[in-house]
């Protein structure tokens, strides 16, 4: 999956397993950022359905000056409460509204917007407070009119950022059972070294929902000069995203009372670029990635460099990529599109290049308007909103990363590649999702009903 | 040999306030030799209730991580981090 229980520790903590990342452009310049929690939640998952952590110091972060540390941070911090002591329900009646006396098991959070300047103290400050998180879609009794309810906690804020933390539809899709079956690819499953019959693909994650945090921000807030660029090829047009999870570094527990935190926090998960730590990194050293933070990246790069994917295609798919296969050396494309980002003169009109330091950030080139008919294999197809121009909700990121490791996007830096057939072919085979995506803030679909999709 | 409480423990082993929060990470009061210690302040005892963790980062060189709100504290404390041993087998 993008980045979902993508690694062993976190795994076991979905409450802190950063699933997604979204950052792109949206009208009145504005970026909307999204990051997803909570991998993989079955609607009917009661009575105690999923919500954000108290004790989880939810961020995400902004390098405007490329030095792969954040220059602007929003962070997100949860406080819940049961209204009703006397019961085991999350809700005694129909929600049908935030206040509603019915629902026990309430979610309020704060943003805090944090911004940092080289050669100065950090500036922290509170842009909202007792903000409602809606309940989770539970069943046409319980929650009726959900989509009037979750709207109800869009919430713009004085400072001029509007903000949503609530369930969401998930709007990734992947064929996971095939990809992680010995990397089954479609069209090519007859070629495979165990072949079978081609078939459509399977998307993993139709029907389950996730917890969203969106923000949507004046573009003047996030670029280092704090202007709205609208030259694509200025440095102040690109800016680096991603998203992190942190825990407090001891917990107590007692045979009585809740858990108490002690300590500072400390990161547990972090995702930029989907897939990266899920098929980049290896399976040693995803933990640590996860702890690490973007400017330290050059550590990992050498994954970038030579990406084991990229070894097995050719193994797994006899004679389906020679040239792939012949290829001996650094992946240039990839070191650019994860590390990066595109410099100028690559692609006519367009770059999203941060400078040299190595770090996996979601790099979005601001200045280029949101388009009126995106493309889903994006910047792969000449759309140059879509990934990895940042990402959209419903950008087909698996198949332009497959593409890419495949050589697809090789050329690009070195002339003297011929990508094989199959790179260009190759699809994940799950587009068009099955999803109802919004045409307005936050754009993810409403989540799937507990009473319609009960837990399997 | 007067019983040592969960007070004087940590005020025996204790750098200074350093050692207050100590107490949580420890749990029950434990029983030691050296018990021969001061009362806390009352400021002092109202800081007990804050959570917080000690974690011995360097046995041999005495050197000990104090958790104590959203803080790390590093201090050296070579008899401190003796007691806590000790307290411990």
């Amino acid at each position: 999956m993008s980045s979902h229980r993508e690694a062993p520790g976190i795994l076991k903590d979905p409450t802190a397993d950063n699933t997604d990342v979204y950052a792109f452009v949206t009208p009145n310049d504005t970026v909307t950022l999204i990051t997803n929690y909570i991998p993989v939640e079955a609607p009917g998952g009661g009575p105690n359905f999923y919500e954000f952590g108290d004790d989880v110091l939810y961020e995400i972060h902004i390098d405007n000056d490329g030095d792969g540390k954040p220059d602007v941070t929003y962070q997100f911090r949860f406080e819940t409460k049961n209204t009703n002591p006397d019961t085991f329900l999350y809700n005694t009646g129909p929600i049908d509204s935030l206040d509603s006396p019915n629902w026990n098991r309430r979610q309020k959070y704060s943003v805090t917007k944090v911004t940092r300047r080289r050669g100065r103290f950090p500036r922290w400050k509170v842009i909202g407070q007792d903000l409602p998180s809606p309940p989770c879609n539970i069943g046409p009794r319980s929650t009726p009119n959900y989509p009037a309810l979750a709207q109800a906690a869009v919430k713009t804020l004085r400072s001029g950022e509007v903000v949503f933390a609530g369930q969401r539809a998930e709007c990734f899709y992947v064929d996971l059972g095939a990809i992680f079956d010995l990397g089954t690819l479609r069209p090519f499953q007859p070629a495979h070294l165990i072949p079978t019959a081609r078939a459509d693909g399977v998307d993993a994650l139709a029907q389950v929902n996730v917890h969203t945090l969106a923000i949507q921000v004046p573009i003047s807030d996030l670029t280092r000069d704090g202007s709205v660029p609208r030259d694509p090829m200025a440095r102040e047009a690109v800016i680096g995203v991603w998203g992190a999870a942190s825990r407090r570094k001891a917990t107590i527990l007692d045979d009585d009372g809740p858990p108490r935190n002690a300590g500072p926090f400390v990161q547990v998960s972090r995702l930029g670029n989907p897939l990266f730590n899920e098929v980049i990194v290896p399976l040693s050293r995803k933990d640590a990635w996860n702890a690490s933070t973007p400017d330290q990246e050059k550590r990992f790069a050498k994954f970038v460099a030579r990406p084991e994917l990229a070894k097995l295609l050719p193994v797994l798919y006899p004679g389906v990529f020679p040239n792939l296969a012949a290829y001996d050396k650094d992946r240039a494309d990839l070191l650019a599109i994860l590390l990066t980002g595109i410099p100028a003169g690559v692609i006519d009109g367009f770059q999203n290049f941060t400078g040299t330091t190595l770090a996996d950030e979601l790099r979005l080139n601001v200045a280029i308007p949101p388009t009126a008919q995106p493309k889903r294999l994006g910047l792969l197809d000449g759309d140059l909103q879509g990934f990895p121009n940042g990402r959209r909700v419903a950008d087909d990121v698996v198949t332009i990363e497959l593409r890419a490791v495949a050589g697809a996007t090789l050329p690009l830096v070195d002339d003297t590649f011929t990508p094989d057939g199959a790179a260009t072919a190759i699809e994940d085979g799950t587009f068009p999702p099955n999803r109802a995506f919004l045409d307005v803030f936050p754009y993810l679909g409403v989540p799937y009903a507990g009473y319609d999709v009960p837990a399997s | 040999m007067k019983p040592v409480t969960r007070r004087s423990f940590i005020a025996t082993g204790s750098a200074g306030a350093l050692g207050v929060a100590g107490v949580a990470a420890l749990g029950s009061p434990i029983s030691l030799a050296a018990a021969d210690t001061p009362e806390l302040s009352d400021s002092e005892a109202a800081a007990l209730e804050r959570p917080a963790v000690l974690s011995i980062r360097n046995a041999r060189a005495g050197e000990v991580e104090l958790l104590v709100d959203e803080r790390s504290v590093v201090f050296t404390d070579k008899q401190l981090v003796a007691r806590m041993l000790r307290a411990g087998r």
